[in-house]
């Protein structure tokens, strides 16, 4: 039964059809599968197979992206509802457009897979400051800083993810926080990170769910050491 | 032969010296000029001025009257940019903030009278004086399944087109088509010569082929119906499209393609051939930290790909400010080198 659930979710939202990927998460729920079943058993891996197919398939597209972010959040948001015990939470991240930029399309598919990832997400809004990003993640005790931008002079500029990494270095903060970039420039110039000082960045932001992922393990396996 | 002889015998297959050399150079105008970007896109005056100063300091051939854009925007009553010291300024204020806005949202009957279009008539005139018989004039219309992100941000547009509410999605695109009607004709009666169609789900990196034949083709042949294609240039914003251009070609019958640089240009010149112009395009962000001698490698590398058998066309996405001049110059005179037949 399981798998023919899997596979008829998966290919829902592989089809961009949100309306069949709850048809197939009501009757699941309908045939006794647990909310939390669904989750870690359907949900979870679905995103999983979409960053893979996503990074292999050349034809994959936007309007995948953005439905596999959306079907994974509005059902986790529904199964949340259901659980018996409220989920572990794996980290927090901090996310939002750089200082200039008013681009949201790639930080909301972002969102929208860290919350099925069991990820909290604290959502900066758009234009923020270096400082606003900083200040949040120390105040909401974030593994990661997502800084998305779709511009060249947003993500090459200097109140941009270069200035984080100079608040993080004066502040002593860079083996709690760590910083990932993405959207268009980054595309374009794969060494372009590492000149703005980020840690990490994403070619698309289904993928950006697992690279945040494994970035909260490592801050987190560095503090426990 | 002028640099508008030179394109008009391009997409003729006549004999030309060399290929056309594009260069879209937009923010690059205030520096020249010593301003402030809100300043300098604040007259028609200034940017035509611009345009021209740059056109004949680098020697390309085209020059644009477009200022930003978020330009078009201005013109359905957006009235918030956002300026940057070192960018392109963005839409800071959404004309469509929620449906029922899309109701309202009212088309000008002549878009021509709005006060947004006043600078860009100023700025058409200018050009069309100084350069108008000798240069081509490009200006940038967006399509009807594209403007909708220009009104009310990408990510709620793609929630209305990936949604239930088709009455709602349909609407709006009917008015924004109805605009890129009016706007087509004003530019062309204003002595634009080069229409580079905005369209970047005409491209399946946005939406998926069934969606593209379902849903971006007829938009695109809505748009295009009324004004037909002379002179328009389909361009996918940097998207690769090599895998839909025979459906464009065969539906559409536009005469210019804009290739993606992240396409393989030899498989979209092999598609094209001599029915169309195909226009090979440089990966520019690259251009940022490259060395002059690697940018005269990849201009040389789409030259010798794309001007066997003429109709091919040499250009740039939109420069960033942050360029260094010297890789501008040194991607010129490549184009103009290695250009020549």
């Amino acid at each position: 039964m399981i798998e023919d659930i899997i596979k008829a979710y998966n290919e829902a939202v592989y089809e961009t059809d949100k309306d069949t990927a709850f048809e197939v998460v009501n009757g699941a729920l309908a045939q006794g599968m647990s909310a939390e079943d669904i989750i870690f058993q359907v949900v979870i891996p679905a995103v999983e197979e979409m960053m893979s197919l996503i990074v292999k398939d050349p034809d994959a597209n936007l309007a995948q992206h953005f439905m596999t972010a959306q079907i994974a959040a509005e059902v986790t948001e529904k199964m949340l509802l259901l659980f018996k015990f409220p989920p572990e939470i794996i980290g927090r991240v901090v996310i939002g457009t750089a200082a200039g930029d008013l681009h949201s399309l790639g930080k909301r598919i972002v969102m929208g897979c860290l919350k099925a990832l069991m990820v909290e997400v604290i959502d900066l809004g758009v234009n923020v400051t270096a400082e606003k990003f900083v200040d949040a993640a120390v105040a909401h005790d974030a593994q990661v800083i997502g800084i998305s931008a779709m511009m060249v002079h947003t993500a090459m500029g200097e109140h941009g993810c270069a200035e984080v990494r100079k608040l993080l270095k004066e502040r002593g903060l860079e083996d709690k926080i760590k910083v990932i970039v993405g959207g268009a420039p980054y595309r374009y110039d794969a060494e372009l990170y590492k000149n703005v000082g980020a840690d990490t960045w994403a070619n698309d932001g289904v993928s950006a769910g697992k690279v945040i992922v494994d970035l909260i393990k490592e801050v987190k396996s560095h503090v426990t050491a | 032969m002028s640099p508008l002889e030179i394109l008009n015998a391009t997409i003729a297959g006549q004999p030309t010296p060399r290929i056309p050399i594009f260069c879209n150079l937009l923010d690059q105008g205030a520096r020249e000029l010593g301003l402030p970007l809100k300043m300098y896109y604040s007259k028609g005056e200034y940017v035509a001025a611009g345009q021209l100063k740059l056109q004949k300091k680098y020697g390309y051939d085209n020059v644009w009257s477009l200022f930003y854009v978020g330009k078009e925007a201005e013109l359905l009553g957006c009235n918030e940019i956002l300026y940057a010291d070192n960018g392109s300024p963005n839409v800071a204020d959404f004309v469509i903030k929620n449906y029922d806005d899309i109701a309202k949202l009212e088309i000008p009957d002549d878009i021509t009278a709005h006060p947004a279009w006043q600078e860009t008539a100023n700025c058409l005139k200018i050009l069309r004086e100084e350069v108008g018989n000798t240069h081509p004039i490009c200006a940038y219309l967006t399509a009807s399944t594209t403007m909708p992100a220009l009104l009310m941000g990408m990510d709620k547009w793609m929630e209305l087109l990936m949604g239930k509410d088709t009455d709602v999605r349909d609407e709006l695109l009917r008015k924004c088509s109805l605009f890129f009607e009016k706007e087509v004709a004003a530019y062309r009666a204003a002595g634009a010569n080069v229409l580079v169609y905005s369209t970047p789900f005409g491209s399946t990196s946005f939406v998926g082929m069934k969606r593209f034949q379902e849903f971006s083709l007829p938009w695109m042949q809505r748009d295009l119906a009324a004004g037909g294609v002379n002179n328009i240039v389909y361009y996918c914003g940097m998207a690769p499209f090599n895998n839909v251009i025979t459906q464009i070609q065969e539906t559409l019958c536009i005469g210019s393609y804009y290739i993606s640089p992240m396409s393989d240009l030899a498989e979209a010149k092999a598609i094209i051939g001599k029915t169309a112009l195909t226009c090979g395009v440089i990966e520019d962000i690259k251009l940022i930290h490259w060395s002059p001698t690697q940018t005269r490698e990849e201009v040389k590398r789409l030259c010798e790909i794309g001007k066997v058998g003429g109709h091919f066309l040499f250009g740039t996405g939109v420069m960033p400010l942050q360029i260094p001049e010297e890789n501008i110059v040194a991607m010129l005179d490549a184009a103009f080198e290695y250009g020549r037949f």
